[in-house]
């Protein structure tokens, strides 16, 4: 059957092609990511401020983890990188919670044929649009509208129509100001994980939820006992996902602000790691902090990580290289077997 | 496979090479041991002359005023654009404007002061095309070093060019070796500015002299607040800020910021103890920060009697006009104490190449006289030359119409004669003043005295990890 | 009774009870598009407001006229007898929000990001789909591993090397880096999985075309539809990056959408409301006038992106 031409080019070997083809991914990947990551990881054993360039060995991860260091204020480091991991905990939990709930919600409606839903498509495209808009951006949106004096829209909105007496002070207070910020989180990512989870649930076989019709379950019981199980793989997929997009929360945080400083009540890891590598000059500058916060950063998004990988795994090329696999064993101790026969 | 491996090889070493010698930023050492500094000028000065020669016929000419009073240095323009980078324009404009040379530029760098303070390491170490560039006494001493700045006498201006200045504008600039390193175009006496309307109305106060007697020290400052609250029913604050308060109250007080690497809080807790009392009875509110939005309201909205307004405060098109409108219902004092606000340099970038126009134009507004008085009745800053001063209060040839007509001159020559901050600044100050006022912004309305000041102290020496606490 | 009542009663019911579900339905949605609008809407109404109006009132409801003062004020078209702090702040803010600057800067640096990463992405996964090689399977576990590392853990690492390279205020490092994009590779290998038929390549070869002729002129044609789709999010992904735009920009000259906007909010000058909501506005235009153009499309990507396993 196969032409002459066929067969010359399956005996070609095109693997250099393949070498090629990748080659430019990772001289970049190496150039502008690993060596970088490698350089922040050298810059976590180098000191701080005056003591900048000068090699201290664990010191930066004592600091931060212990709160024992060469800088007299270790303990407040560590505390205040503690508090910034807590606050990035906190301000990614109450976004994902409300977020994860609503999305559901309204991909489970959305995707109901029984509702008679009009505009169906104009929900989705307003819904989504938050997400595209520049953070930054929305930053100084809310900041406009939930400004901590009358000058600033909700506030003004209180007290002229309201008969508010003293301004909220919004961004200035620990907790109006978290929950702003989970507030927006939410705002800016359910119409996203909505459409997620809608295209999850439509992926469900039509037929399980007519057989749980016809069985006579009612829509919450084909909710939690259909739909949900089957949407779990997706659901863990979100959640992990967003988990380390917590951990980069940057953006909002870090710009929700009158001034010229960033909240101390809203500092996440990430402004942890730029607020200490980006302090002017490096002599008052903590470049060693901020490699080792980066490298624990690392090391939490790497277990994290390693979850979607094991998720993200090809399955279809695990089997064929386990079926292949299979197969060489078989093949060899035919071989084996052949050998010995003969 | 092998080429691959050996192509990232390859590429992980050129990387490695390239970035391994230095370890953070370059000269990051350097600011310890000074003494490299005057070796690496020197190289500097001898590299820059010598570009010079080859291309100083036909550049030079333009610039007839800096020749005869340097002898020593050949100064000319490499590049006809005179670039002067700092975070606003309030004083820059004005000077732009009278120097009146197109070829004099301003960038932008930070948004203001303390942004300026971290983004200038950046900014000025990147290599481009930067002649001057202006520091606030805060941070001075970050910039000043070899690594970004050269001393003034490669202008080929000397100490004694200074001799009319207020002595710390020299102090300040002049780095362990004795180099000048930067010029001051102003001294920033402070002092107390209030809507007159409001004192009128509120607490029958008609004149300055009747203000002065009224706040001329914290317990009588403290007594008109709570008259004012009385008056008002708190509607309107004695004054705006929190920081412009602690501005006046601590550089009164020469006491440094850091000693021996030990944060020194004694100043502040005093501090923190009297904005407690101020807060709880309402005499100022606490969340309004420094410079930001709700600061440059205050004034035009009435609801506050004054701000502690620093010189370059006064000067056309800056706070004084943007915060208290231009109907001239201002005065100024001097307030409880007698105060300094920091101050701005300009300093020599690495990378100037327009050294002709440079030095003169930090002459004309550091050194002459005569342009600096004329500067002064223009624009209403206090220019660094007592001679100039003292001769426009005598001449009372100055009357600021946002003032009233007031000689804001008069009130601040005093103070300006005793500003004295040689040996009390650190490279630290501009982060522990911010610092500070921020967690008594966020705390000090909730919280008590020590826990203020401790919550300051651990936010202090987390972020600065040189700095020790003091002990208890 | 009949038999139709007994059977015509529930029904009704079930009928009655739908429509009140999808009334409330439909009223949730009403109020969440309401969330996601108003915000909008006012940031609109607001900046077209003078600054003195606002100062006033700041919860606008409807339009004012201010708008082209405020666009003159940004463009530093001032009255003649301005006051000197308004030509200083109009100066400040001028310089500090140049739209047309910041609309190229970002244009050029999301343009050029959109056409590497989708580029040299689709080649990277046509060479991990067609090729067999020996390290095609350690490359693709490679890339899904990194694909999570966020940008933060290297950024010190990443702004000190630039700035030893002297590429502070240069587009390189915020443009070349997009070459490599392991999401993107994920995603067009996927897709390459389902609906590339690997037949092609190998008809291709017999009509005596060259690999990289195949690449260009069969593979990424056939390619179009993920393309479009990762290029949209390639896009909007980079015109809204702050993050790594804010730590190599610094020339203001060279600074971008979001690190102007950004600007404003540490603003050292009384601020001018009408024009603060100007900028945010002009900040969001373009891209949201992209999104209601495509969309549809854009949906029907995120829901394609969603489906992964």
């Amino acid at each position: 059957m196969a032409s002459a031409a066929q067969r010359r080019i399956k005996s070609i070997s095109y693997a250099k092609y393949g070498y090629m083809f990748i080659a430019p991914f990772f001289l970049v990947y190496a150039f502008f990511q690993i060596w970088p990551l490698i350089y922040t990881f050298i810059l976590s054993f180098k000191g701080n401020q005056s003591n900048c360039g000068a090699w201290v060995g664990l010191d930066n991860y004592t600091t931060i983890v212990l709160g024992q260091g060469l800088a007299p204020g270790a303990a407040n480091i560590k505390a205040e990188f503690l508090q910034a991991l807590g606050q990035t905990f906190i301000l990614w939990f109450g976004n994902f919670v409300p977020q994860i709930l609503l999305s559901l919600l309204l991909a489970v409606w959305f995707t109901d044929a029984k509702l008679k839903l009009p505009g169906k498509g104009f929900f989705k495209v307003v819904m989504y649009m938050p997400n595209i808009i520049t953070a930054a951006s929305v930053a100084a949106l809310y900041v406009n509208l939930f400004g901590d004096s009358e000058r600033y829209f909700v506030n003004s909105l209180l007290m002229h129509n309201f008969g508010m007496e003293d301004p909220i002070k919004f961004l200035s207070t620990p907790w109006p100001a978290r929950i702003l910020v989970m507030f927006i989180q939410t705002w800016l990512w359910f119409g996203n994980t909505m459409i997620m989870l809608m295209s999850g649930i439509m992926g469900i076989n039509p037929s399980l939820f007519e057989a749980a019709d016809i069985d006579g379950a009612n829509s919450s019981q084909i909710f939690f006992r259909v739909t949900l199980p089957l949407l779990q793989p997706i659901m863990v997929y979100t959640l992990v996902t967003s988990m380390i997009g917590g951990l980069q929360m940057f953006d909002i945080p870090y710009l929700l602000r009158t001034g010229a400083q960033y909240s101390k009540n809203l500092e996440t890891v990430a402004v942890f790691v730029y607020a200490n590598f980006n302090n002017g000059p490096a002599n008052v500058s903590n470049y060693g902090l901020a490699g080792a916060a980066s490298m624990i950063i690392f090391v939490i998004t790497a277990i994290l990580g390693s979850i979607t990988f094991y998720m993200n795994r090809d399955k279809d090329e695990i089997a064929k290289k386990k079926q292949r696999k299979r197969a060489e064993k078989q093949y060899k101790a035919k071989m084996k077997q052949g050998g010995l026969t003969l | 496979m092998s080429k691959l491996t050996r192509t990232l090889a390859l590429l992980a070493v050129l990387a490695m090479s390239a970035t391994a010698f230095t370890a953070c930023n370059g000269g990051s050492e350097s600011s310890n041991d000074s003494s490299s500094a005057t070796e690496s000028s020197a190289d500097e000065s001898s590299a820059d002359e010598s570009s010079a020669d080859e291309s100083s016929a036909d550049e030079s000419s333009d610039e007839e005023s800096s020749g005869e009073e340097t002898p020593s240095v050949d100064l000319t323009d490499d590049d006809p654009t005179l670039t002067i980078v700092c975070w606003n324009n309030n004083d820059l404009g004005p000077m732009m404007d009278m120097y009146g040379n197109e070829n004099v530029k301003w960038e932008q760098s930070g948004t203001d002061g303390t942004s300026a303070s971290t983004e200038y390491a950046t900014f000025l170490g990147s290599g481009k095309d930067i002649d001057l560039f202006v520091a606030e006494a805060g941070w001075i001493l970050n910039y000043i070093t070899d690594e970004y700045a050269l001393p003034v006498s490669e202008l080929g201006l000397t100490k004694d060019d200074y001799k009319d200045a207020y002595q710390y504008t020299v102090d300040v600039a002049t780095n362990e070796n004795g180099d000048l390193m930067g010029c001051s175009w102003q001294a920033a006496a402070g002092g107390w500015a209030y809507n007159t309307d409001i004192a009128k109305e509120q607490l029958g106060i008609e004149t300055p002299e009747d203000m002065q007697a009224a706040v001329a020290d914290w317990d009588k400052f403290e007594e008109t607040a709570g008259k004012l609250k009385d008056a008002t029913g708190g509607d309107v604050y004695m004054t705006c800020s929190l920081g412009g308060m602690w501005q006046c109250y601590s550089t009164a007080i020469d006491s440094a910021w850091v000693e021996d690497g030990v944060i020194n809080t004694a100043t502040a807790r005093d501090f923190a103890e009297m904005a407690k009392k101020y807060v709880d009875n309402g005499y100022v509110n606490p969340a309004i920060a420094q410079w930001d939005g709700d600061w440059f309201n205050y004034g035009v909205d009435g609801k506050c009697l004054g701000y502690f307004f620093s010189t370059w405060c006064l000067t056309q098109g800056a706070q004084l006009e943007g915060n208290c409108g231009t109907e001239g219902n201002w005065n100024i004092v001097v307030g409880p104490q007698e105060y300094f606000w920091g101050g701005s340099w300009l300093c020599v970038a690495k990378t100037i190449n327009t050294k002709a126009t440079a030095a003169d134009f930090i002459r004309y507004f550091t050194v002459n006289k005569d342009t600096m008085k004329e500067y002064a009745l223009s624009s209403g800053d206090f220019v660094n030359n007592k001679v100039a001063m003292a001769e426009i209060v005598e001449e009372k040839s100055n009357s600021n119409p946002l003032l009233g007509g007031q000689d804001q001159f008069a009130v601040l020559t005093e103070v300006a004669d005793g500003i004295n901050m040689s040996d009390s600044i650190s490279k630290y100050d501009q982060s522990l003043k911010d610092s500070f006022l921020n967690t008594l912004k966020d705390e000090i309305e909730s919280k008590d005295v020590d826990t203020v000041i401790a919550d300051f102290v651990a936010d202090a020496t987390s972020k600065n990890t040189d700095l020790s606490a003091p002990e208890a | 009774m009949s038999k139709k009542d007994i059977y015509a009663q529930p029904k009704d019911n079930y009928h009655a009870k739908i429509v009140a579900k999808s009334t409330a339905v439909f009223i949730v949605c009403i109020l969440l598009t309401l969330l996601c609008l108003v915000p909008i809407y006012i940031l609109i109404v607001n900046a077209t407001h003078t600054s003195e109006e606002l100062r006033r009132n700041a919860s606008q409801f409807f339009p004012g006229n201010a708008l082209m003062t405020n666009i003159n004020f940004l463009l530093e078209k001032l009255p003649e007898d301005a006051s000197r702090t308004d030509k200083n702040t109009a100066q400040m803010y001028a310089g500090q929000f140049n739209v047309v600057k910041g609309y190229i800067n970002s244009l050029i640096i999301a343009g050029c990001t959109t056409l590497l990463t989708v580029f040299f992405s689709a080649m990277t996964a046509y060479g991990l789909t067609v090729y067999d090689f020996k390290l095609s399977g350690p490359a693709y576990t490679f890339i899904i591993a990194v694909m999570m590392i966020p940008v933060q853990v290297s950024s010190a690492g990443f702004v000190n090397f630039m700035y030893q390279l002297n590429l502070i205020d240069s587009f390189i490092p915020l443009i070349i880096p997009a070459v490599a994009a392991p999401a993107v590779i994920f995603f067009m290998k996927s897709y390459m999985k389902s609906s590339f038929p690997l037949d092609i390549v190998e008809a291709s070869r017999i009509d005596g075309c060259g690999e990289y002729r195949t690449f260009l002129t069969i593979a990424l044609p056939m390619m179009k539809p993920a393309i479009a789709v990762q290029a949209i999010f390639a896009f909007v992904a980079n015109w809204n990056n702050y993050y790594t735009q804010n730590m190599i920009l610094k020339d203001q000259s060279k600074k971008t959408i979001p690190i102007m906007v950004s600007s404003i909010l540490g603003f050292d000058r009384t601020p001018n409301y009408g024009v603060n909501y100007l900028c945010v506005c002009l900040s969001i235009l373009p891209i949201v006038i992209i999104y209601f153009c495509l969309s549809k499309f854009i949906i029907a990507g995120v829901a394609l992106g969603g489906v992964k396993e």
